[in-house]
């Protein structure tokens, strides 16, 4: 068993730096923009539960061959993509470099990256980041500069959070509208 | 529950980890949601990355977002209060209010330091770290002379006044601008416009140069009778005045620069010991008086070796 201080900590370093790549890998090869952010979950959720037993050696091949078998598996109990797809996931080559390559860029590229996510939110929500997170000021302090109330604090909180972690790891640092609404038709996966 | 609420679930419990009056049971509870299932935990690790990584914006402290939210987090309250722990040597304790016996106010700032005098002629002075400036300023005539250190100066207008600024070998004259002097240890001395003219020229010509008139967005490196001119950028010069918002802006710089720029304003000495690691590029942001932070994400991003002997911090890859 690994313990899990050093898996959360392998999860970081391996595994989270890949989102941008992963993303846009399943966005390849699923039509359904909306299920984007469950396979991705799911494929993060596999590879954690398969990295318990002993971490993977080559943690990008592992990511994307999960990927890939998710895929397929998801292609294969929806029923609606035709044989074909299935056939061209199995043949798909999945993206592959030297890993660690990047390093060197990715410590000056994460302090730009904070800053753009930052100038990225809407105005009142990156007050209230800003606020919190920079000058260190409590919830009811926020509110009280900002003269709104704590609910909405914690709200624009919640949502800056997202956003700029989504932004942090390769997206776009919008949260998406009418996230809410699609509960309903979106693939259920056990 | 899809992707996104679980999001939203433990976006709300990370955030609430870092309030006050998180409990034990608090604990419990998040332990105990986040056992239910490795969605949930998954979604956790990543948000609660993320968030670290954001919080390096200690390091970015100053950076500007907005016109509007700029002002009130302008000053750390630690910068604040090295900028008061102000050494006033020979003259009075405000600037320009009086004069000492010699008629010279001295004004001295401490490693880490930051001070702002104002000037009798209405004219203001902001000294950076570790900097002694003298002021002889009266109605005949206008002159500092900045023996260490970095001042930025914003002169009051007065064509029939000169302002002139001794700065080593270089004497530095203005009728009304904006602009800052940096004498570098090594003798040489950098001057960097914000607004409006200034001339720069060898305190002792004898004769063979001509004096150099720089605009905004100029900066020039002085040495005696040479000068070095670099192209024009107002980025640059803005940058250059990042110290007075307690800021470090480096734009591909080498580490080896960064640390000395970092050394002028801590006690703690950074010291890079191999010469690989001392070229690395160096881009960003960083709060002067947080070289813990600077520390700390270099050596987590350029995987470097850090080990601290006292009042020094090595550096090797």
């Amino acid at each position: 068993m690994v313990e899990r201080d050093a898996l959360r900590a392998w999860f970081a370093r391996e595994v989270l730096p890949l989102e941008p790549a992963l993303t846009r890998f399943l966005r390849r090869n699923w039509r359904r923009e909306s299920d984007i952010p469950d396979l991705r979950q799911e494929v993060y959720a596999k590879v954690y539960d398969a990295a318990r037993a002993a971490l993977p050696h080559q943690p990008k091949a592992f990511v994307f061959a999960t990927a890939r078998n998710l895929l397929i598996n998801q292609a294969k109990r929806a029923r609606i993509v035709s044989i074909d797809l299935v056939a061209d996931l199995e043949a798909l080559n999945t993206p592959f470099d030297e890993p660690g390559a990047h390093r060197q860029l990715e410590a000056r590229e994460e302090l730009r990256r904070v800053q753009a996510g930052l100038d990225l939110l809407p105005p009142r929500c990156r007050e209230v980041v800003v606020a919190r997170r920079i000058e260190g000021l409590s919830q009811r302090e926020t509110a009280q500069r900002l003269g709104i109330g704590e609910d909405t604090v914690e709200r624009q909180m919640l949502n800056g959070m997202r956003a700029l972690v989504d932004f942090m790891l390769g997206g776009s640092g919008k949260l998406k509208r009418g996230e809410r609404g699609r509960r309903a038709d979106r693939v259920v996966t056990p | 529950m899809s992707a996104v609420e679980i999001e939203k679930v433990a976006a709300h419990w990370r955030l609430r980890q870092d309030e006050p009056g998180w409990t034990a049971q608090d604990e419990a509870a998040l332990e105990a949601w986040l056992a239910e299932s490795t969605l949930h935990e998954v979604a956790y690790v990543r948000l609660d990355h993320g968030w670290r990584s954001i919080e390096r914006l200690n390091a970015l402290k100053g950076a500007k977002p907005t016109a509007q939210s700029r002002r009130s987090w302008r000053f750390a309250p630690q910068l604040l209060a090295a900028g008061f722990a102000l050494t006033v040597l020979g003259g009075g304790l405000f600037a320009g209010v009086q004069t000492g016996a010699i008629g010279r106010s001295v004004y001295a700032t401490p490693i880490g330091g930051r001070q702002v005098v104002p000037l009798s002629d209405g004219s203001r002075v902001e000294l950076n770290t570790d900097s002694r400036l003298r002021a002889s300023v009266r109605s005949t005539h206008r002159e500092v002379w900045l023996d260490r250190g970095e001042a930025y100066f914003e002169i009051a207008h007065d064509p029939s006044h000169p302002f002139v600024v001794h700065a080593g070998d270089q004497r530095v004259t203005v009728l009304g601008t904006r602009f800052s002097v940096l004498r570098q240890p090594d003798g040489r001395v950098r001057v960097a416009v914000v607004e409006g003219r200034v001339r720069v020229e060898p305190a002792e010509s004898r004769g063979v140069s001509r004096p150099a008139i720089m605009t905004r967005g100029d900066t020039v490196i002085a040495s005696g009778v040479s000068l070095l001119a670099t192209p024009k950028s107002e980025a640059r010069v803005d940058a250059q005045l990042g110290w007075r918002d307690g800021l470090l802006i480096f734009d591909q710089v080498s580490l080896a620069e960064a640390a000395g720029e970092f050394n002028r304003y801590n006690k703690k000495r950074l010291v890079i010991t191999d010469s690989a690691a001392a070229a690395i590029p160096i881009g960003g942001r960083f709060e002067a008086a947080n070289v813990e932070t600077f520390v700390r994400l270099i050596r987590e991003g350029f995987r470097l070796k850090v080990e601290e002997r006292g009042d020094e911090i090595r550096i090797s890859s």
